[in-house]
């Protein structure tokens, strides 16, 4: 059952801000997808602010290559907005492969981030995108390269007198850009593996690729060492293969040796075929 | 006059049920409503030293805590023994074993307080395997540690498989699966003006839970009233005793309103599952096809108590040569207690496990011996004639090869559209109604008052479309209009005991006592004048008047009991015979297979509303996908549904239903069942699509992603 709490609905940023400078065991619900479940097994708070009422917090832009995504924008939107499909729509896939329709409806990209779990689906698609976060608390600001703001399964740095605000993710237009996730069921089901890329090509020659790797390590991580490998090579299955056989190292030199990689590798390797190879 | 059978006729509880206005058991409240709530033990096996309740009792709003002590008759209960104690006394043998129920003011408080009833255990050495349990000195039951040994024997099986070419050998295995039901189980209890105890509760059957809250409580059956709610998923969940005896004991001492309700942590923890099984198969084959000799080697896990344990282990020996006649055949079927889960009925009772594999082994030897999977089968099929292993002749209503023949033209003309993807068959036969028992069906009509007639019904609507199938009966052999007659379903007090709505056996069964009585009532209303234009309210008030008041319908299949050695006899007065045929995708990449199409072909004697007959194949097929590909239940890890994969509407295939017509002369015009036989098939002819569109064979299931991938990884190396 769920514990007894105090619930704020904040109208502005402002008010958001200063009740999280000023109460105490107080937690931002964007949605709650995440929250109330843990919350309902035993996850204590005294005050639950909720922020999805802040217009300045939702909605989605784009200037000058780079599309700012409010934190409280639902799933459902990121999955369906013309900007995000045009912009990211390795993002927008993601997005609408999330729990079920009513978790899209309700779940946010903020809360996915915060939520920092190993399987996020937005995750990975945000780091082909370099996002960039900015958190504010009462008084200050700063701005934080999403890789670096998870540290942890489920453990992000931000502060508990952070809000999470705008999210910038760069435009990767004229990429070939997707997503593929592995999953026990059709739908409402969490990703055993992911995997977001967008690939520049000229002439069967990599200009830039970029790739990156959910639910195989304790963070979705940008293969760097892989994109490193790939870039101004041509696209031919010897490279294909070391590049495949660099990611897979790379997983088990972060991860060590999992039971699952007896069925998450071999498949891993199937979709970076694919991916690379262009299929 | 209007047809009613075989009619589209809309389902009477449907416009409740999508405009939400019907009251589940989970929704009954009153204003001065208690909760209630079970303590249940942490450990598989145990003595129990002692069980401290003072501290919960003192908590603030806590109404009672009650033990074994409180219960005033026979602490026991158990559908075909009484072997499971309602609160356990002095020892525990699962983890989720009730041992205290806690009463409070309201949800939170009873659960606050059960957390703070302490007991003190000696541990058990635990058994979580059926082949450990079989030869371990640790007994689980003073009587051992076999629950029971049930033996097919027809023809010599030696004879049989040396007289055979071709011998296929294979192991298979399944796990437990959860009913994973909509609702949960829940109830209500209370006691009425005349100090009766009345328990309102999401159930399969009324009739026996009133015998057993009567034991219990030690009154007379007449001071217990049971009535089923609306009922959200039964599936053989909510045939054993859940909420029921808790709720009646609550109301003998606080003598108030009790409402209980599990959460799904609790429903997955302590309710029963389906039986895992170790099949051993050997099947045995002449050059053209011909099946000569099986032999079958059942193990399975039954958990610590009976349940259904033993209908399980009879009805998985005598389906497990399948829908085939063989003149040879040798099943040893054995349940061992095990300290894992109670498991018990689940829709087919051990048939789906067994399906699985003699599907298997018949298209294993169609490739052997390089003949098509639907030749084989046609060859094999029962048919009208055929003896069964249990020596059986089937006189009448064997419409397997229709069903074969109504699949074969989508079936020659089956195409790949890409080399992922396979198409399998499966096919089945399943005996409708109890094995080998008396298992008898009452019910009776009354005129009312008000000029309409009443069917008074004992059974148990769970979504299955019972109430509807047994109205359109009725309304037929009455040849009158539904709005003259009121169905008055699912309480002790105003029906006879229908017995439970399980092993596909309600339109059969209570369809005919339904008949019964309506040919007796048809008679009177004759005589009356009804259908030489007398109207109807006339007939009921004279007949009133009269004291001619009530019809009584009874109907009980001719069966024989089976011998304990052979399993000779005629355990079922009639089965039912279905073939599917699956198409699947299966990705290679990753393991997932998705069911693109599923062709089933159903003989169901007649369809008493086609609609319905489709709902059951549908629901039966998603299902059947739970089986094949998804539902793993892991005791210790699966805790709910974010840990339990069962199918959703996305993963459902396109469903061709195609309704076969063999009718029955001993069922109600023609019907004879289709619940169970609408999912025995479907993970067979997954697994058989699998093996068409990859080459791997599943000897396991559930054949999740993980495992598929595993295998094909492994055919890979090879």
């Amino acid at each position: 059952m769920l514990p007894d709490f105090a619930s704020i609905i904040a109208e502005t940023k402002e008010e958001a801000l200063s009740c999280l400078s000023s109460l105490e065991r107080a937690k931002v619900i964007a949605g709650g997808t995440d929250l109330m479940v843990k919350m309902r097994s035993g996850e204590r708070y005294d005050h639950i602010i909720d922020i999805t009422n802040i217009r300045e917090l939702d909605g989605i832009a784009v200037k000058d290559g780079v599309v700012v995504i409010g934190p409280v924008a639902t799933h459902a939107r990121l999955g369906s907005d013309a900007a995000i499909r045009e912009n990211a729509p390795g993002l927008a896939l993601a997005c609408s492969l999330v729990g079920s329709p009513q978790i899209r409806n309700m779940g946010t990209i903020g809360g996915n981030i915060v939520n920092a779990s190993p399987a996020a689906d937005s995750i990975p698609p945000m780091l082909i995108h370099d996002a960039m976060l900015t958190l504010e608390s009462k008084g200050s600001s700063r701005k934080v390269r999403l890789e670096d703001i998870i540290v942890a399964p489920y453990k992000t740095s931000i502060n508990t007198r952070e809000l999470l605000g705008p999210v910038e993710i760069t435009s990767l237009k004229g990429y070939r850009e997707g997503y593929f996730r592995v999953a026990k069921r059709a739908t409402w089901a969490i990703s055993r593996l992911s995997v977001a890329w967008a690939i520049s090509e000229e002439e069967g020659t990599f200009k830039d690729v970029k790739l990156a790797i959910g639910s195989c390590t304790p963070m979705p991580f940008r293969a760097v060492k892989v994109e490193g490998l790939l870039r101004g090579e041509k696209r031919q299955p010897g490279i294909i293969a070391e590049a495949v056989r660099i990611a897979l190292e790379e997983i088990k030199l972060i991860s060590g040796i999992r039971p699952s990689f007896a069925y998450k590798l071999p498949v891993l390797r199937g979709i970076l075929e694919n991916v690379l190879g262009g299929e | 006059m209007p047809v009613f059978i075989g009619q589209d006729v809309t389902r009477i509880d449907a416009l409740d049920k999508v405009l939400g206005r019907a009251a589940f058991a989970y929704d009954l409240k009153t204003d001065d409503m208690l909760f209630a709530c079970v303590v249940r033990s942490e450990k598989p096996h145990a003595l129990i030293k002692k069980i401290e309740t003072a501290r919960a009792l003192s908590m603030e709003g806590v109404a009672a805590v009650l033990t074994h002590i409180d219960i005033p008759g026979e602490n026991s209960f158990g559908a075909i023994k009484k072997d499971q104690q309602f609160l356990a006394k002095d020892r525990v043998r699962y983890v989720g074993e009730p041992i205290a129920v806690v009463v409070g003011v309201n949800e939170e408080v009873a659960r606050k307080a059960s957390g703070f009833v302490r007991i003190e255990y000696e541990e058990l050495q635990v058994i979580s395997d059926p082949f450990v349990s079989m030869t371990s000195p640790v007994l689980i039951h003073d009587e051992g540690n076999l629950l029971s040994h049930r033996k097919v024997i027809k023809g010599d099986i030696e004879k049989g498989f040396n007289e055979s070419d071709v011998i296929v050998e294979n192991t298979y295995r399944t796990t437990w699966v959860d009913h994973a039901y909509m609702e949960t189980e829940a109830g209500l209890g209370y006691m009425d003006d005349d100090g009766r105890i009345v328990v309102v509760s999401s159930t399969q059957n009324i009739h026996y839970k009133m015998k057993e809250i009567s034991r219990m409580l030690a009154m007379p059956p007449e001071r217990v009233r049971v009535i089923q709610a609306t009922t959200g998923g039964g599936f053989g969940g909510k045939l054993d005793v859940t909420v029921e005896g808790f709720l009646a004991l609550c109301v003998y001492h606080l003598k108030r309103t009790v409402v209980m309700r599990f959460t799904r942590e609790e429903s997955f923890l302590a309710q029963t599952k389906r039986h895992p099984l170790h099949i051993e198969y050997k099947t045995g084959a002449r050059k053209d096809g011909s099946i000569n000799a099986v032999r079958v080697n059942i193990t399975g896990d039954t958990g610590p108590y009976i349940s259904y344990g033993e209908t399980v282990c009879l009805r998985a020996a005598v389906h497990a040569t399948g829908p085939y006649e063989v003149p040879n055949v040798h099943v040893d079927s054995r349940m061992f207690y095990t300290n894992n889960p109670v498991a018990g009925a689940m829709r087919g009772f051990g048939v789906p496990q067994l399906a699985f594999a003699h599907e298997s082994q018949l298209d294993k030897i169609a490739g052997i011996l390089n003949m098509d999977p639907l030749d084989i089968r046609i060859k094999n099929a029962l048919r009208r004639g055929s003896l069964t292993a249990t020596s059986q002749a089937l006189e009448h209503s064997a419409g397997l090869p229709e069903t074969l023949k109504r699949i074969e033209p989508f079936w020659r003309s089956r195409e790949r559209q890409n080399d992922r993807r396979g198409f399998g068959l499966g096919c089945m036969y399943y005996g409708i109604g109890n094995t080998g028992v008396s298992n008898p069906s009452d019910c009776y009509l009354t005129f009312m008052p008000e000029g309409r007639i009443a069917l008074h019904s004992g059974v148990c609507e769970i979504g299955q479309g019972s109430d509807t199938v047994l109205m359109q009966i009725l309304c037929e052999s009455l040849a009158m209009d539904d709005e003259k007659i009121v169905l008055l379903r699912g309480d002790t007090d105003t029906s006879r005991d229908a017995g439970s709505s399980s092993a596909s056996r309600q339109t059969y069964i209570s369809g005919m006592a339904v008949c019964d009585a309506a040919q007796k009532m048809k008679k009177y209303l004759e005589k009356e004048g009804y259908y030489s234009g007398r109207p109807l309210t006339d007939i009921c008030e004279a007949a009133l008047g009269k004291g001619d008041a009530m019809f009584e319908g009874h109907f009980d299949p001719p069966t024989t009991p089976v011998d304990m050695e052979t399993s000779r006899g005629a355990p079922y007065a009639t089965y039912a015979f279905a073939t599917h045929m699956t198409e699947v995708e299966v990705n290679e990449v990753t393991g997932a297979c998705r069911v693109v199409k599923v062709h089933a072909a159903h003989d169901v004697g007649r369809a008493v509303n086609v609609k319905n007959v489709r709902g059951q194949i549908c629901g039966g097929i998603a299902m059947g996908i739970g089986l094949a590909l998804m539902e793993e239940f892991s005791p210790g890890k699966s805790k709910s549904l974010d840990d339990y994969y069962m199918p959703t509407s996305m993963d459902m295939p396109e469903v061709e239903a195609i309704i076969v017509e063999d009718r029955e002369p001993t069922g109600p015009y023609g019907a004879k069942g289709v619940g169970e036989p609408a999912l025995i098939p479907q993970a067979a002819s997954i697994v058989n699509a699998i093996k068409d569109a990859t080459g791997v064979e599943a000897r396991e299931l559930p054949c999740h992603i993980e495992r598929l991938k595993l295998l094909l990884e492994a055919r890979r190396q090879k």
